[in-house]
């Protein structure tokens, strides 16, 4: 019995395996033969279509209604496009709001020293990106690669920091049997807020403010600090400690605010799709393992963390996508001019801030500068991301 | 220590906070060192934790009363530490709220003391009164509340209402209609998602400003009225309706706009809700496109928030003259952080009574689409 069984599952002879090398245009040969053979077939059926003269009974079948005059067909033919009719509206205007800012992007960018209002240019030219990117604007606006070191460090800190203890704050959510509903409840009231009130909030938190009639609030997180001894740090103010590299300004103060900011404002988002996606893991996952005798630890790394990967990726891609885009809780924090001398500026920060001067021609190039820089990350995101969720 | 405790005593607040602190230190450090201990354990004697499981390691070391109160306890001191730790994050998640409340009506000395304090001495409700009547101040000129909230209302409502019936009816006609291109259209639609939206600002601004459409409601709501996601979210979720039901529908002699609205929209109501009101919190929120191309009065909620807020009202307020009490410390022109807080409070809790009223609807909306408006 058991050696029948074992023969009915013994696999056939393998094919010949070529080298990794030798296989690739062994591959490469079978597709573009593929190809051409699919065209040609398509246009031999095509060419014997117009040639082929239809029988009665082909006719019968394709069509048996009423012969229909030539206006009635038309009539027809408009009715069956009717959905365009449908579509139109939003049509129009993406292709005035969407559509043609495309390519006006892509086309005024290389206009030198272009004015948006009066159309006038000076020229062809990448003048517009070596100067973004020299940072030789010559109108005192934000500095392009100072906005993006703030946008990629805020960004690559506080997106895996957030997503580390949205993780554990879910596992603890998903533990307790008692009262979730409650803490989730509160824990994704920070979702709904608008950025810049509670930027300003946040600010009260780390502000000095003035010294007058002999009182003076340093802060409720400079007054933490106090207990264990640490100076009181002017967080958010003008004299708020910095690094300077060359000409590159590192507001490591400015830095900490913004980025736990940024931490309790992407927690409830977070929290909300890994909680939902542990709810969802099938529960007899969980009671196999107890079985085995397995360790909460064990259970963690080896069931659950596998089964939430596809969530966490999705955490991390749009999380960076988010944070390479991120303007209102600048503002809320630092106020419109993005800190001291634009020193806490950001990518999108930047093409606001040379709209508002009247330089479009700098803002198109940092937009599409901006652009490429999100397609390369989406590249990378993608290449890492595919790997890495093998259990979707 | 001392120092801690002597600062904590000034205030109650302060030590319930290290309090707090100290028992989640002490948690902390009681489970590590459990499993520390085992892990010690366990390196003396693989056999014996090895063998928990082991029969042949001998009856004589196990005794199942005892292992079965250690894991009791165990089980006890994990969601102790468990309970703390999410009512730790739930605390710090709820303090801005909290602060934002408290600050709102305190006085401005009040807020200004060194040591905060956590509970306001005196509600000073005036607060709200002032924010309410700023007209312009003197540093920047500000638009009145009244003004602010009508464009925010209208603005939100059109381009909420507008926005609905454009999705329906796109994602109707993408997910039931046949007409030629149909494929390419939904295709290039999905594309534009992959595009940061700031590319398209610069030259939407341009486009508006040579429209001469600065300082209107046309220029707030048109752009964004299109919004691809929600079209497709819509599509897929009305291609999930049965085709029977569209038969059915015609047999009993339902013309398409009737089927789309007697039963396509009632069966996706749900998703629609969502849409619905994430639209109009995205409205809500709405910041930097009504900066760029309106001015003050024309602006939006958000916008007002970021203005500088004195107490110099030009009106006479209900506590008669004597209102401006700030002025002999700070000057009128001087903005005040507690007036800000009021504006914030007034922008901020309209949005929280609208999750306290519809939490499933956002909930699952915010899960489906990830997205704020």
């Amino acid at each position: 019995m058991m050696e029948e069984n074992d023969n009915i599952g013994t696999p056939q002879e393998p094919p010949k395996k070529h080298n990794k090398f030798v296989q690739y245009f062994i591959n490469l040969g079978a597709r573009i033969k593929g190809w051409f053979v699919d065209k040609y077939t398509a246009v031999k059926d095509f060419f014997c279509g117009l040639f082929h003269k239809k029988t009665e009974e082909e006719k019968a079948l394709e069509y048996s209604g009423p012969q229909l005059s030539r206006g009635e067909k038309f009539r027809r033919g408009l009715k069956s496009q009717s959905g365009w009719l449908f579509v139109a509206p939003a049509l129009v205007l993406m292709a005035v709001f969407t559509f043609y800012p495309i390519i006006a992007a892509f086309v005024n960018s290389f206009k030198q020293s272009y004015s948006g209002m009066t159309g006038k240019f000076n020229g062809w030219g990448i003048d517009n990106f070596v100067r973004v990117l020299k940072g030789d604007t010559g109108t005192g606006g934000a500095d392009f690669v100072q906005c993006l070191v703030n946008t990629l460090i805020l960004t690559f800190i506080s997106v895996p920091l957030s997503t580390l203890l949205a993780l554990l704050i879910s596992v603890a959510l998903n533990s307790i049997k008692r009262v979730q509903k409650a803490y989730q409840t509160i824990l994704f009231l920070p979702y709904l807020t608008n950025a810049l009130a509670m930027g300003a909030v946040f600010a009260t938190f780390f502000k000095i403010i003035g010294t007058q009639n002999n009182t003076e609030t340093v802060g409720l997180v400079n007054i933490v600090l106090g207990w264990f001894g640490v100076d009181p740090i002017d967080w958010v103010g003008l004299r708020s400690p910095h690094w300077q590299i060359g000409s590159l300004s590192i507001p490591w103060a400015k830095y900490v605010v913004t980025i736990i900011y940024e931490v309790w404002s992407g927690l409830p988002f977070k929290i909300l799709i890994l909680f939902s996606a542990m709810q969802s893991i099938n529960k007899q996952y969980y009671d196999a393992a107890k079985v085995d005798g397995a360790s909460r630890w064990t259970v963690l790394w080896h069931i659950t963390a596998p089964m939430i990967m596809p969530q966490i990726s999705y955490l991390l891609v749009t999380g960076i996508m988010g944070g390479m885009k991120q303007y209102s809780a600048i503002v809320g924090l630092f106020g419109v001019t993005m800190g001291q001398d634009y020193d806490m500026g950001t990518m999108v920060g930047y093409l606001y801030n040379y709209i508002e001067l009247g330089q479009t021609g700098y803002a198109f190039a940092g937009s599409l500068i901006l652009f490429v820089i999100i397609m390369i990350i989406t590249y990378f995101n993608n290449k890492i991301t595919k790997k890495r969720t093998t259990y979707r | 220590m001392s120092n801690l405790i002597l600062a904590g005593s000034a205030e109650g607040w302060l030590v319930a906070l290290s309090v707090l602190l100290i028992i989640v230190g002490i948690v902390a450090i009681a489970v590590m060192s459990v499993r520390i201990a085992r892990i010690v354990r366990s390196m003396r004697t693989p056999q014996a934790v090895v063998g928990k499981w082991d029969l042949s390691a001998g009856d004589e070391g196990f005794d199942a009363e005892k292992a079965q109160k250690r894991e009791k306890t165990k089980h006890i001191l994990k969601n102790v530490f468990v309970y703390i730790f999410l009512t730790l994050c739930a605390l710090l998640a709820f303090l801005p709220f909290y602060w934002m409340l408290m600050s709102s009506v305190k006085t401005e000395m009040e807020f200004r003391e060194s040591v905060p304090t956590f509970f306001p001495h005196t509600f000073q409700w005036k607060n709200y009164w002032m924010v309410f009547h700023q007209v312009t101040s003197t540093s920047g000129a500000n638009a009145s509340f009244g003004q602010i909230l009508l464009n925010t209302i209208i603005v939100g409502l059109l381009s909420t209402f507008l926005g609905l019936v454009l999705i329906v009816v796109t994602a109707y006609a993408l997910a039931r209609m046949e007409f030629k291109g149909k494929n390419i259209l939904f295709a290039l639609m999905l594309a534009t998602m992959m595009i940061p939206g700031e590319l398209f600002t610069v030259s939407n601004y341009i486009t508006v400003a040579k429209a001469h459409m600065n300082n209107t409601y046309t220029v707030l709501i048109l752009p964004f009225l299109v919004s691809v996601y929600y079209i497709y979210l819509l599509r897929n979720n009305f291609m999930q309706i049965p085709n029977s039901l569209y038969q059915a529908a015609k047999v009993d002699g339902l013309s398409d706009l009737g089927y789309l609205i007697k039963v396509m929209i009632p069966l996706t109501a749900p998703t629609l809700i969502s849409i619905t009101l994430l639209r109009f919190i995205g409205t809500w929120n709405s910041y930097i496109w009504p900066r760029l191309v309106n001015e003050k009065s024309w602006q939006m909620i958000t916008n007002w928030v970021t203005g500088g807020f004195v107490d110099r009202v030009q009106a006479t307020s209900p506590w008669g003259d004597n209102w401006s009490i700030y002025d002999k410390f700070y000057g009128d022109s001087q903005p005040l952080d507690t007036l800000k807080m009021a504006a914030v409070c007034m922008v901020s809790l309209p949005l929280l009574v609208l999750f306290i009223f519809c939490r499933r609807y956002i909930m699952r909306g915010v899960s489906k689409s990830g997205t704020k408006g």
